[in-house]
């Protein structure tokens, strides 16, 4: 992650401690400048952290950030020159809309009426245009977190830092503000980090996605990237793909074979992991066949549906293997206590060397 | 549903007795003899006569609890956002510990410890001189209207302060972070952003403070000299050299008056702002 001098944000081997407990165990990260970033990780992974150290809430321990070159890490937060969104929308509820929109304007010492005029044009720009008198204690909160959104922007920052921004928000105004930010950062041109906990967030804005796990990058890559080629079980798992199952794969021919614990077997010519492994899958790569089919680079499991549960457009079920549940979905409808086969294409598992993991349904 | 409310006058009449005899007859009673005259008719020549005399102690009390008042604010502003706003971590807890002491020492001691601390051979005059600071010649005693002020707003400063960091510390911590954020310094935040958030905490405890002070007799009396004094040692000495309740009535009247101002100013703003939320 060695990054030029041209990167809009260079984090270089990041630490941070709270009391005497490390939080961030020397974190590297390069955002090219333009570049919307999310960090995606469970609550305490460290994702908050880094974004506040960033922002200069939180006193680093070590490492260097460096903003266009300029290395801020000592830099008190209000000489950084950046632009934050908070969860809480953080506004001065004692102010107006203009008043809010308008502070960054007034620290740099523009005039009333610039103020005015700058401030009614980030307002068109999201919509609000004539609640610039408006106290801020009596908007929505979708029209809360615009203002927000439009005080950060007012200031023409060239990098955005949000802070899960949308999670108060209910599930259409979020989905609506989502892709208002996207193509806001698309036109304006700033540079952006998005911390969230939220992964088809993270998928839907972000050039680039980065995992965060226990203080630590687990991976860093576009959307697609991260989604289909995990690197580690962490993010498999934390991309969606719970399901877990012990296999066997042992080098057969030009390919491998690769064996389930009750005997299935299939062979194989991809590149996996030889020996004893755990593959990772999600629900949507599995699917329903006859428990006797045979399908080339298919593992076939039989077993039993247990539960099937309707979320729109397609069947969930839950399928007993032995003393194992997965998860799977599909299009038909099936009755329960049927015996079926769980048919797993290899080429669409996650394949990881075994460690102490066991099998069944991985929450 | 008589008899639970007939229980429940039951339950508080002997509040309400004790407020009646202890706070209200009294009350009544020295507001109808300031406007009593020894005759029985209703006058103001009691009022003249406070006047006549105190006129220059009434404008004494009021200088003295408006100065000792807005340097009240002017620290607790200060101390509180400190300990909201300070990234020294050893100041704050120095600061947060230290603070709160004056509250659990009684006016009466903190007037004895002025006498000694700021008289002419007193410990500041004596450190300054021993530090080198001042020579002994230069040294004047502070044990007149500059005494009472600076007891009082020792007294008087933990207690805002202390409301005063609570409303602080209750805050949205984002909203002050957003202020940094866009490049305000951090007084900028303290003033701008934080302080009107609190306005309402710090009006309350001005008043209270402000009421306090009006009604301390140890302080004026034992730290500064008799003329010009406060309202209340007047009062003490209406009563106690010449038995004279008429006058010190009127005087009394006249210190609620002023500090039912404070109040009135208080409930104005505090009622603007319920119509305005």
């Amino acid at each position: 992650m060695d990054s030029p001098v041209s990167a809009a944000i260079d984090v270089d081997h990041l630490q941070v401690n709270y009391g005497s407990q490390r939080v961030l165990h020397g974190v590297s990260l390069s955002v090219s400048p333009g570049e919307f970033i999310a960090i995606l990780g469970s609550s305490g992974c460290g994702k908050t952290t880094l974004l506040r150290t960033i922002a200069g809430f939180q006193k680093a321990a070590g490492g260097a950030i460096r903003l266009f070159g300029r290395d801020v890490v000592n830099t008190p937060p209000e000489k950084r020159g950046m632009a934050m969104m908070f969860q809480s929308y953080a506004l001065w509820p004692h102010m107006t809309v203009l008043g809010n929109v308008g502070y960054g304007l007034r620290l740099r010492g523009l005039s009333k009426d610039e103020i005015r005029s700058r401030v009614a044009a980030v307002l068109k720009m999201l919509n609000l245009s004539g609640l610039e008198d408006r106290k801020v204690t009596n908007l929505s909160g979708g029209q809360r977190q615009r203002v927000a959104l439009g005080r950060a922007l007012a200031i023409e920052p060239r990098i955005l830092l949000l802070d899960e921004p949308l999670s108060n928000l209910d599930a259409k105004v979020r989905i609506q503000l989502r892709s208002e930010i996207k193509a806001l950062q698309s036109r304006l041109g700033f540079t952006a980090i998005h911390v969230t906990h939220d992964r088809e967030e993270a998928m839907t804005m972000a050039d680039r996605i980065v995992v965060m796990d226990a203080g630590r990058i687990a991976q860093v890559g576009a959307p697609k990237e991260v989604y289909d080629h995990p690197n580690s079980p962490f993010v498999a798992s934390f991309m969606g793909a719970e399901n877990t199952l012990d296999l066997d794969v042992r080098p057969a021919g030009a390919g491998v074979e690769v064996r389930a614990g009750d005997g299935s077997a299939a062979s194989y010519g991809g590149p996996v992991p030889v020996g004893p492994v755990t593959a990772y899958f999600r629900d949507d790569n599995a699917s329903l066949d006859d428990p006797q089919a045979r399908v080339d680079g298919a593992i076939v499991l039989p077993g039993t549906i247990t539960q099937r549960t309707y979320p729109g457009g397609h069947y969930r079920y839950v399928i007993a293997v032995g003393d194992r549940h997965f998860t799977v979905t599909d299009d038909r409808y099936h009755e329960l206590d049927r015996p079926v086969g769980l048919r797993l294409p290899l080429a669409s598992l996650h394949l990881f060397p075994q460690t102490q993991t066991s099998g069944g349904f991985h929450a | 549903m008589a008899k639970p409310s007939l229980l429940g006058l039951l339950l508080v009449a002997p509040a309400l007795a004790m407020i009646g005899a202890l706070f209200l007859y009294p009350l009544g009673f020295s507001l109808a003899a300031a406007f009593t005259e020894p005759g029985g008719g209703l006058s103001l020549m009691h009022f003249q006569k406070a006047y006549e005399l105190y006129s220059t102690d009434i404008l004494f009390t009021l200088f003295i609890v408006v100065v000792s008042t807005l340097l009240t604010a002017l620290f607790s502003i200060a101390i509180a956002g400190i300990l909201t706003l300070g990234e020294t971590p050893w100041l704050v807890a120095a600061l947060r510990a230290l603070y709160r002491w004056p509250l659990f020492i009684p006016f009466i001691v903190a007037a004895q410890c002025m006498r000694t601390f700021l008289a002419k051979n007193g410990l500041m005059n004596n450190s300054f001189v021993a530090l080198g600071l001042m020579e002994p010649l230069q040294a004047t005693s502070l044990l007149d209207w500059r005494g009472i002020i600076i007891t009082f707003v020792w007294k008087q400063v933990p207690f805002v302060t202390l409301m005063l960091a609570g409303a602080m510390a209750s805050i949205d911590r984002a909203t002050i972070e957003a202020g940094r954020n866009l490049g305000a310094s951090r007084i900028r935040v303290l003033l701008e952003l934080v302080l009107p958030q609190v306005g309402q905490t710090l009006l309350v405890g001005l008043v209270l403070s402000f009421v306090t002070m009006l009604s301390v007799l140890s302080v004026p009396m034992m730290v500064a000299g008799s003329q010009p004094t406060m309202l209340t040692v007047d009062m003490a000495f209406r009563i106690n050299s010449y038995g004279d309740y008429a006058t010190a009535n009127a005087l009394g009247v006249i210190s609620y008056a002023i500090a039912g101002t404070v109040a009135w100013i208080y409930l104005r703003h505090s009622v603007k702002r319920e119509v305005q939320a």
